[in-house]
């Protein structure tokens, strides 16, 4: 079982997540009931993979395999489009 | 769909549809999927695919991949025939209320 993600941990990766966005030209999601989760199921999967495997797809097995799920995923503009967030 | 022993039953007032929902540990909208099920008492089995190991995940895998390709969760199947994929409040509330 992944141990329970710190609130330090959370406060890190939402800071450089925040950065990394904004240098693109993208915002991190203000609705902290959707961001805070995204950014504990990113810790829990880069401590079970060694990536920011997206939270919500299913890995393929391999880094390789999983290249296309990395966050953010090549599916980020299409769900913005579509949804106005990241699925 | 076929007989998937490591779905768990979740228990709810509201039977009207058969339903089982497919959900990773670490995603924040299956999180939603499940809070919103249980706000509305309605009964559900569900599995987190991500936590499962060797023939059982084979299993799952497979028919998540045939009920939906993209692989995206939360996959909700209503009466083994309706594909809901994603979480959306007013598509639940439609489907299921």
């Amino acid at each position: 079982m992944t141990a329970e993600v710190a609130p330090g941990e959370v406060e890190k990766l939402f800071g450089r997540l925040v950065q990394e966005a904004e240098a693109g030209a993208y915002h991190v999601n203000p609705d902290m009931s959707n961001t805070m989760p995204l950014i504990e199921g990113l810790i829990t999967n880069t401590r079970r993979y060694g990536y920011r495997l997206c939270p919500c797809r299913l890995t393929g097995g391999s880094r390789q395999a999983d290249l296309d799920i990395v966050c953010p995923c090549d599916y980020r503009d299409a769900d913005l489009d579509e949804y106005d967030t990241c699925f | 769909m076929p007989d998937l022993e490591s779905l768990e039953q979740v228990e709810g007032s509201k039977q009207n549809h058969d339903l089982v929902l497919f959900a990773l540990s670490t995603c924040g909208w299956c999180k939603k999927a499940r809070a919103f099920l249980g706000d509305h008492d309605i009964a559900y089995r569900f599995v987190y695919v991500d936590l499962l190991e060797g023939d059982e995940l084979d299993e799952v895998f497979s028919e998540v991949k045939l009920l939906n390709p993209q692989r995206t969760f939360p996959t909700l199947v209503i009466d083994d025939e309706d594909v809901v994929i994603g979480f959306n409040d007013s598509t639940y509330t439609e489907k299921l209320l």
